[in-house]
C-alpha cells in the first residue's frame, strides 16, 4: 500500500509540472511581460517554442555550449524535483500509513489477548476518528471482559467457600452418625431412618470433597506431586482398597510412570467406579506403554465395559460436571464430578481422557499420560523451618 | 485411658467430635480456643493433641509451634481444608499428623492409635553411628554426648531407617511403617519430618549424613 501511495504521488506531482509548463507555454505569447518574470529559459530549450521579450539570444540554432549547460541544468533541476516529490510523498504516506499500521498491531496485540491497549490519537482527520473509535470500543471490550471475569471468580470463590462452610457441620454429624448407626436401642423404622441419615452423611462428604477439589483446579491450586510408581501395583491397590473385585486387570508387571499416585487412584477410581455403575460388567482394564511422536512414552489406560455404551449425543459431555446421560436417572451414588476429575487429574498430568464406545459394544474410557512427564519430587520438599527446638 | 486434648472452636463439631471419641474409649478434653489448650496441657496430662487449624486467636499452627518449645506430645490437626497450605504449614509447625474434616470416628481412632503406638519402647541395646548414639530401649537418642529431644513420630521414623542402615525406604514404605496409613498416605508427612529430623541431627541439613535422600526413591541411613 505505502509503494503504491508514493508512485501514485510522484505519478501525480509530474503529471502536474509537466501540465503547468504546458499551461505557461500556451498562455505566456499572450502575457510577454509575464514571460521574463516565470518563464524560465530552460522551459523555452527544452520545449523548442521561441517567444519574444526574453533575455535569451534571438530564434536561430543555439550555441552547442549553451545548449549543454541547459541540458545539465534540466537534469539537475528534474533530479532534485523528484527527489522532493518523493521526499513528500513519503512523508504523506507515513502520515497516512502511521496510524493504519499502528491500527492493525493494536488488534493484533487486542486479538492476542492484551486488553489494555491504547492507541496516540493525533490530528482531527477521518484516521484520528477512526483511532478514537477504535480506543472507546478497546475500553470497552476491557471493561466487559475484566467484568466476566470477576463475576466468574466470584462464582468459583463462592462454590469453595459454601464447600469449606459445609464442612463444619458435616464434622459434627459424620462423627456422631456411627453412633446413631451402631446404637441397639434403634429398630424398625429408627434403624432405617438412622441408616439412612447415615448414608446420606456419607454420600454428602463426598460431595463436598469432590467440590472443594474440583474449586481447586478452578483456582489453579491444584499441585503434582509425583513418584516413580508401578503401576500394576497402583492399579490392584485402588481396586483392593474399594473391594472392587469384579474387575479384571491385565497390567504389565513392571511398568513404571512418574505419577502423582493419589491423582492416579482417583483417575482409576473414577472410571472403574463408573463402569461399574453405568455400565455392563465385566469391566476390564488394560494398561501398556505406548511409544508417541513426542518422542516420550505415553502411559495408556484403558477402561472398557460390556453395557450398552455411550450415546453419541453424549460423548461430548460425559466429562461435563454433574452431566447425566439419561436425565430421567435416579441419582446414582457417585457426585456427578467423578468424570469432570479424572480428567481434570490427567490434564494436570500433561495427559487427557477420551470417551467412546468398542466397536464390539460397551463404553471405553482411554486415559493417556506421560511415562515420565514431570521430574520425580522425591526428596524436593519446600524447605521446613525445624519446629521448637 | 487415653487422655485426648481435643482442640476445636465450633460447639457442634467440638461436642460431635467429643462424643464419638468417648464412645470408643478416649477421655476427652475439649478446649474451645488454643490459648484454653495452652493453659489445658500445663495443667494435666494429655497423651495426644487434636487439633483444629482455624481457631480464634491462636490459630492452629501457632499453638502446635507453642507446644513444641516445652513438649513432644503428638499433635493431629484437623484441617477444615484439607489444603496444601494447611497441610504443609500443620507439619512445619511440627504436626504429627493430619486429618481432613469431616473425619470418620473410625480414622481418627486410627491416626490416634498409630501416633501413640510410636512412644512403644522395644528393648535393644544402644547402637552408635558416628556421633549419634540410638538407646532402643530408653527411647534416648544422642549427638556429641548431648540428648536431643524428638517427638514420638521423628523417633520412630528414626528407629525405623536406622534400624535397617542403608536400606532404601520408599516413602509409601515409611507411611506404612511411621504413620501406620494403609493406603495412600500423604508423602508430605514423610518429607516434612525428615526434614524436621535432619534439622535436629545434622551439622548441614543440606549434606545430610545420617537421613539420606536417594532420588526419585526415598530415604535411607547412612552409611554413616
Amino acid at each position: 500500500m505505502r509503494t503504491r501511495l508514493i508512485i501514485s504521488f510522484i505519478v501525480v506531482a509530474l503529471l502536474a509540472g509537466l501540465a503547468s509548463a504546458w499551461v505557461a507555454n500556451l498562455i505566456l505569447p499572450y502575457f510577454p511581460s509575464l514571460g521574463s518574470l516565470i518563464r524560465p529559459a530552460v522551459i523555452s530549450h527544452l520545449l523548442g517554442s521561441h517567444v519574444p521579450g526574453t533575455r535569451r539570444p534571438p530564434p536561430g540554432r543555439p550555441d552547442p555550449p549553451a545548449r549543454g549547460t541547459a541540458v545539465a541544468f534540466v537534469l539537475a533541476a528534474g533530479g532534485l524535483l523528484l527527489a522532493t516529490i518523493t521526499g513528500l510523498a513519503f512523508a504523506a504516506s507515513r502520515r497516512v500509513l502511521g496510524p493504519v499500521g499502528r491500527l492493525a498491531e493494536a488488534a493484533r496485540r487486542m486479538s492476542g489477548g492484551d486488553l489494555s491497549v491504547r492507541i496516540e490519537p493525533g490530528g482531527r482527520d477521518e484516521l484520528a476518528r477512526l483511532v478514537t473509535s477504535f480506543n472507546e470500543m478497546a475500553s470497552d471490550l476491557g471493561h466487559k471482559v475484566g467484568e466476566l471475569q470477576r463475576m466468574e471468580a466470584q462464582a468459583r470463590q463462592f462454590a469453595g467457600d459454601v464447600s469449606h462452610e459445609l464442612r463444619t457441620p458435616l464434622t459434627a454429624m459424620t462423627a456422631v452418625a456411627d453412633i446413631l448407626h451402631e446404637h441397639p436401642d434403634l429398630t424398625g423404622d429408627a434403624a432405617a431412618a438412622a441408616r439412612l441419615v447415615r448414608q446420606e452423611i456419607l454420600h454428602l462428604n463426598r460431595l463436598v470433597e469432590d467440590l472443594i477439589e474440583i474449586s481447586r483446579f478452578d483456582a489453579g491450586t491444584a499441585q503434582l506431586v509425583t513418584d516413580d510408581t508401578d503401576v500394576a501395583t497402583a492399579v490392584s491397590g485402588c481396586l483392593r482398597a474399594r473391594a472392587w473385585t469384579g474387575v479384571s486387570t491385565d497390567v504389565p508387571a513392571g511398568l513404571i510412570a512418574r505419577l502423582d499416585r493419589r491423582r492416579f487412584d482417583i483417575i482409576i477410581a473414577n472410571l472403574v467406579g463408573n463402569a461399574l455403575r453405568h455400565g455392563g460388567p465385566p469391566v476390564i482394564m488394560t494398561a501398556r506403554a505406548e511409544p508417541h511422536a513426542s518422542g516420550e512414552g505415553r502411559l495408556i489406560l484403558e477402561v472398557r465395559d460390556h453395557g450398552p455404551g455411550l450415546a453419541e449425543t453424549a460423548i461430548p459431555h460425559v466429562f461435563d460436571r454433574f452431566y447425566k446421560a439419561d436425565t430421567a436417572r435416579a441419582r446414582s451414588e457417585g457426585s456427578g464430578l467423578g468424570l469432570a476429575i479424572a480428567s481434570e487429574n490427567a490434564q494436570l498430568h500433561g495427559g487427557h481422557i477420551e470417551a467412546g464406545n468398542h466397536p464390539d459394544g460397551g463404553a471405553v474410557f482411554t486415559v493417556s499420560l506421560p511415562l515420565y512427564g514431570d521430574p520425580a519430587t522425591t526428596g524436593t520438599a519446600p524447605q521446613l523451618v525445624p519446629a521448637g527446638r | 485411658m487415653t487422655n485426648v486434648l481435643l482442640v476445636e472452636d465450633d460447639p457442634a463439631a467440638r461436642q460431635g467430635l467429643e462424643l464419638a471419641l468417648r464412645r470408643l474409649g478416649y477421655q476427652v478434653r475439649p478446649a474451645e480456643t488454643g490459648e484454653a489448650a495452652l493453659d489445658g496441657i500445663g495443667q494435666a496430662e494429655a497423651d495426644v493433641v487434636v487439633l483444629d487449624v482455624m481457631l480464634p486467636g491462636l490459630d492452629g499452627f501457632e499453638v502446635c509451634r507453642r507446644l513444641r518449645r516445652g513438649s513432644d506430645i503428638p499433635v493431629i490437626m484437623l484441617t477444615a481444608r484439607g489444603d496444601d497450605f494447611d497441610i504443609v504449614g500443620g507439619l512445619e509447625a511440627g504436626a504429627d499428623d493430619y486429618v481432613v474434616k469431616p473425619v470418620e470416628p473410625r480414622v481418627l481412632d486410627a491416626r490416634i492409635r498409630a501416633v501413640l503406638r510410636r512412644q512403644a519402647r522395644v528393648g535393644s541395646p544402644a547402637e552408635t553411628h558416628g556421633e549419634l548414639v540410638i538407646d532402643r530401649s530408653s527411647l534416648t537418642v544422642t549427638l556429641r554426648g548431648r540428648e536431643i529431644s524428638l517427638t514420638p513420630t521423628e523417633l520412630r521414623l528414626l528407629l525405623v531407617l536406622s534400624g535397617s542402615a542403608r536400606q532404601v525406604f520408599s516413602r509409601q514404605q515409611l507411611l506404612d511403617l511411621v504413620w501406620e496409613h494403609d493406603y495412600l498416605g500423604d508423602s508430605r508427612l514423610v518429607d516434612a519430618c525428615v526434614q524436621r529430623l535432619r534439622a535436629k541431627i545434622e551439622t548441614d541439613s543440606s549434606e545430610p549424613r545420617y537421613i539420606q535422600t536417594v532420588r526419585g526413591f526415598g530415604y535411607r541411613f547412612g552409611p554413616v
